[in-house]
Parts: structure tokens; sequence; C-alpha cells
């Protein structure tokens, strides 16, 4: 059942309901809501408005968690999401600038994250001893590299035309779309890795992959698809953030990989593979939208966000580790 | 016989292949411009590549484990614009302190690294990307959010950069002392040893005596201690401190190691061979100008390098394993 019921602090089966507290996901959203209350606190200017109004520029990043979700669970990693993203917005923005249609610009970006993401797949499919990490350090730095190569010594290039790029920021009444795009997203993304076979044969791989080969799993297939799919989600959100900026530079997407990751891994997605579902991870990245949304709000400098969300990251995963050692300890000492 | 024997493993050795390959890359740049083999031109590139050539020890060291650090920057901006404020706002002055200073903040980073992924299981990617935020953002703080100490306020401990003992620029002599320490302490050591045990099956390690959790502890503070020396000697050699310094200079480290040969699953690695390394890399980066490649594609080329690297390593290896086996053919 690895990765079914997530990251359980409580392992003894009791009634549903404190099942459901004492979840990952459970803690989860009374943190969600506890976040919610502190931003009030915080600022009082910390309402549904503002926070919509605010969002857009977080929620492009649940984007990225969505896939990366599925490369944790196979126990790797990808770190050139954040160099992906910047060459999609490159692509976009030059191909936007010959004048092409709005629909064209949208093909470039999402075709050039597929390319960036079939590229990290062959590599690690042909050559299956490499680390997923050190592929994807050397592919983060020719991608960017190849964005500042097309960008030239400026370093940003902006759209002359912002018409296609202002249809990805409509808004039904106060709600961006982009929220709603992000949930149908989100729940067909959890929906494959939760109920589908393919979502579990996922699992199977991240649990043994030697194993999962031999039970006739298409290892490497899927592992190609997943990082494709990582590609074509970089390019989704690269347009959205060229929504925002109209203009591309060599800076964007600096450390989304991390933030992506950050928000799987406090979702309770462990990266040594395996464990962890789609919930924990959609209902952690809307508490850092939120908790970022706010501190933004309360004027906090933005280190020292960044500092607060280092913080919980660790701490998410180094907190049931520690509860569990002073249990064993507890426990040990009983029997003696 | 057995002479022949010491040969052949000398010339089949990796840290052989990359000696060939620094000659070739030395052969081809100063071919392309005679002024590459000059005293003072490789005394400069030396200086500029002291914080990453220093650092790639200490990441040697993590690797050899089977973990990885990329806080190791953030560190570095910490302990480097410690001592930089400290100078500026005149509470320190001179050289030895500076850097006792920066070298204690960077242990003690280091040693909370060690400690967080030790003793609480956290696995070291997740570790240290939570940390490189954490230190990154102290390192802000504590320049009064984005403070610089420029030349001036630096007083005589730009100095340390600039000058020289036994003809030989000082910075160089930091690396030199590094190495030869790192060498000895890996080859010959015992806990040096423990390191490789550990990393080439930590089971095997705890099952034979050997405190896996405290080598982990170990070698992470080496790795923070490195990168406050690191913090030090970019301070010194660039003469300012800036909160965002060596702002991804961790790829660089690992990409040095990987260069150099060390297993990114733990177990194998060698100083020589991260030495080679960080040199090839120093080398590349500054040949690709003299070879007439644009400014802006040096990073393109450095990570296909990168790359290439792995991949050939990738494709030797199975050609040896190959060849093993059909050693067994009857």
């Amino acid at each position: 059942m690895a990765g079914k019921s997530g990251r359980s602090i409580n392992n003894v089966p009791e009634s549903p309901f404190k099942k459901a507290i004492f979840s990952w996901e459970g803690i989860l959203v009374i943190v969600f809501i506890l976040v919610n209350i502190l931003s009030s606190q915080l600022s009082e200017f910390y309402n549904i408005g503002n926070v919509l109004y605010q969002m857009p520029t977080f929620l492009a990043e649940v984007l990225l968690m969505l896939p990366m979700a599925y490369i944790l669970v196979l126990g790797e990693i990808d770190i050139s999401v954040g160099a992906m993203v910047c060459l999609c917005a490159t692509t976009s923005v030059m191909v936007c600038n010959t004048g092409a249609p709005f629909i064209l610009v949208v093909l470039a970006a999402l075709a050039t994250g597929l390319c960036c993401g079939a590229i990290n797949g062959f590599i690690l499919t042909r050559f299956q001893e490499l680390p997923p990490m050190i592929v994807t350090l050397g592919t983060q730095i020719i991608f960017r590299g190849l964005a500042e190569v097309i960008l030239g010594s400026g370093g940003s290039v902006s759209a002359a035309d912002t018409k296609g790029f202002k249809q990805l920021q409509t808004k039904v009444g106060e709600v961006p779309t982009i929220l709603f795009v992000v949930l149908v997203f989100a729940v067909i993304a959890a929906v494959i890795l939760g109920k589908t076979i393919f979502g579990r044969r996922v699992y199977a791989i991240g649990t043994n992959r030697v194993a999962a080969y031999y039970a006739g799993i298409h290892v490497q297939k899927i592992r190609f698809i997943i990082y494709s799919a990582m590609g074509v989600m970089s390019g989704l959100c690269a347009l959205y953030l060229v929504s925002k900026s109209y203009s591309a530079n060599t800076t964007q997407g600096n450390g989304f990989e991390m933030d992506a990751i950050a928000m799987a891994v406090f979702g309770g997605i462990s990266s040594t593979g395996g464990k962890g579902n789609l919930a924990g991870g959609i209902i952690s990245a809307f508490i850092i939208v939120c908790l970022r949304c706010g501190l933004k709000l309360a004027n906090v400098h933005a280190q020292v966000i960044l500092l607060i969300i280092g913080v919980l990251l660790i701490s998410a995963v180094a907190l049931p580790n520690i509860i569990k050692e002073i249990r064993k300890a507890a426990s040990g000492k009983k029997k003696a | 016989m057995k002479k022949n024997s010491t040969v052949k493993k000398i010339v089949g050795s990796r840290e052989f292949l990359l000696a060939v390959i620094i000659a070739i890359l030395f052969a081809l740049v100063t071919f392309k411009s005679p002024s590459f083999l000059t005293p003072k031109s490789l005394s400069d590139m030396l200086k500029n590549n002291a914080v990453t050539m220093v650092m790639a020890l200490g990441m040697l060291c993590v690797m050899l484990v089977g973990g990885i650090d990329i806080s190791i920057t953030s560190t570095l901006a910490l302990s480097g614009m410690s001592i930089g404020m400290l100078l500026k706002y005149g509470h320190i002055s001179g050289i030895i302190l500076p850097f006792i200073i920066a070298i204690a903040i960077g242990i003690a980073c280091g040693l909370i690294v060690g400690l967080i992924i030790s003793r609480a299981d956290v696995p070291p990617i997740i570790a240290t990307m939570g940390f490189m935020y954490i230190y990154r953002a102290m390192g802000y703080l504590i320049s009064n959010g984005g403070e610089w100490a420029g030349a001036a306020a630096l007083g005589t401990f730009k100095d340390f950069a600039t000058s020289t003992f036994l003809g030989i620029n000082k910075v160089i002599w930091v690396i030199i002392v590094c190495y030869v320490i790192f060498f000895v302490f890996m080859k010959w050591a015992r806990t040096g040893r423990k390191i490789y045990a550990v990393g080439s099956n930590a089971e095997a390690a705890q099952v034979s005596g050997i405190n896996v959790r405290n080598i982990k502890l170990l070698v992470f503070s080496i790795m923070g201690c490195l990168a406050g020396l690191g913090g030090a000697l970019q301070v010194s050699v660039y003469a300012s401190a800036m909160p965002d310094m060596q702002y991804g200079g961790e790829m660089d480290v690992i990409a040095a190691c990987v260069i150099g040969g060390v297993s990114m699953s733990g177990g194998r690695g060698s100083v020589v061979g991260v030495l080679f390394g960080s040199i090839i890399l120093a080398t590349i980066a500054k040949a690709l100008p003299l070879v007439g490649i644009d400014a802006l594609a040096q990073n393109m080329v450095k990570g296909i390098i990168i790359l290439v690297v792995v991949v050939v390593n990738v494709i030797l290896q199975r050609i040896a394993d190959n060849n093993a086996l059909k050693g067994r053919e009857m």
C-alpha cells in the first residue's frame, strides 16, 4: 500500500474522523487555515480581493509542482525546470515579435518545453545509470545558456504585441482564470497519479525500479513521458509569466525548481520516491501561495519570505522523523 | 612484472586520463594565445577560481557519502558578508581574525546542516535546498537589506589576495595547503578512509563499527568549514562583499567534482581527480573567450561539456564492464 495514504503520523487504525485529522493532509488543512488567520492578522489588506489579485504571480509555479510531484514519486529530481521556463518564455516572446498569431506563440512555448523535457528524458532513459540530479544540472546550464544566446547582450526582450498575452490574464468576476486552469490540471494530475494504472506504475517504479521492470512495467517509457510532461508544463508556466511582464529575461524562472520541489515535499511527497499523494501537494501549494500573498501584503522583504519557506520545508521533513525517533526512544525505554 | 602492473595502473586510472585532457587543453589554448602559459596568467586563473577549487574538496567529502550540498554558496555569502560588515563598521581589522570568524561561521552553518541531515534523516538535497534559502536570507539581513562592503571598507584585509609568500600569491598557497591536507587526510587518515567506507556501503560500515551518523555530521561540517574559508577568500580576492555573491556557484563546484570523477552515488572519487576536474573547468572558462566563443555562449558550452563528460563516463564504464564479462568467458 505504499503511498496510498501518504505520510501519516499515526499508524494505528482509529476512527475515520480522527484518522482524517491526524493524516498529513489533515494537518496541512489545519496549517492552511492557520496561515490564512495569521496573514489576516499581519496585514489589514489581507482579504479575498487582494489575495486573488496577488495570486497569479505565484499560481504559475503550482503548474510546475504537478509534474514535479510525479518525478519525486519516481524517486528522481529535475532541477532544470527554472531554466526551461526561461527558455520557453524567451521563444514565446521571440515568436510573438515576428508577428505570428497568438496560437503559434502558445504552440512555440509548449513545443520548446516539450523538446527540453524530451532531451532530459532521452538522456536519462538512454543512460539510466546517470543520476537525474547531474543530468538536469547540465541541461539547466545549457537551457539558460541558450536563452542567454537568443536574448543577446541586452539580456531581455519585450513583447511588441501584448494583445494575445492579455487574453491569458482574463478574469471571471474577481477570480483570475489561471486559478481555474491550475485547479483543472491539479485534479487531472491527482486522479491520474492516484487512480489510474499509469499512476500506480509510477509508485511501483519509485518504490523499486528493478522489481517494477521485472513486473513488466515499461520503466523507461514512463520516465520519458513524465520528463516530457514536465517540459510542457514549464512552457505553460512561462506563458503565464510572460502574460504578466510582457517580456522575457535571462533571470526569469530563477529558483522555480526549488519552489516546485518545496511545495511537493511540504505536501508529504517523499524525495526518496514511492510515497505521498498529490492531494497533500496541492494543499501545501496553496498554503505556500497564501503565505506568500500574506507576507507580501504585510510588506515583508522577499528574502525573509524565502527564509520562512526554507524553515517550513526543513521542518516539514524533519519533524515527523524526529517525532518517530522520540517515540522509538520512549518505547525502547519501556521495554528495558 | 610487478613494476609493469604499477605503470598500467597509473596509465589506466581516471586521473591519468584527466591529466592528458589538461595537457591537450593547455596545448590548444597556448597554441591559440601564447600568453596563456605564463606564470602570471596561470596564477591569475588559479586565484580567480580559488573559491571553487577549495569548496570542491568539501563537496568531494559530501558526495563520497552519497550526499550533496547546494547550500554552500549561501554559507559563503553569509560568512563573507559577516566579515565584510564587521570590517566595514570597524569591529575587527587585520587578516587573521576575519579568516577565523568566517571559518567559524562556516563550521556553525555546516554543523546545523549536518545535524538536520544525520539526526533527523532529511534527504541532503531537501535539507540543503532549505538552508540555501535560509543562509542567503540571513546574509541579506546582515547586510541591512543589500548593503555592500566595498574595497575601501575592507582595509588591509583585501591585501591578502595581492601579497605573495615565497614568490607565490597567498591565495594559491591556501589552495595548495588545502589540497595537501586533504590528500593526506583522505588517503591515510583513519577518518578519511571511514568516509570512503560509509560511501561505498553505509550498512556494512555501520555493522563494522563506524558511526555513520557522526561521519555524515563530519562531512557536512567540513563542507561548511571550507565554504566559510571560501567566503573569506571571495571577499579578499574580489575586494568586496555583497549578499548575492557566487549565486549559483554551487553548480560549478558540483561540476568540478563530477568532471573529476566523483560518483554521485558515493564511494568513488579522489582528491587528485577533484584537483584536475576543477583545473579543467577553470581552463575551459578561460579558454572559451580565447578561441573566439562569444561570452554569451560560454554557459551553454560549459553545460554541454559537463553532459558530455558524464555521458562518456557511462559509456566507458559500460565498455569496461563488458570487457570484464568477456574476460570470464571460456
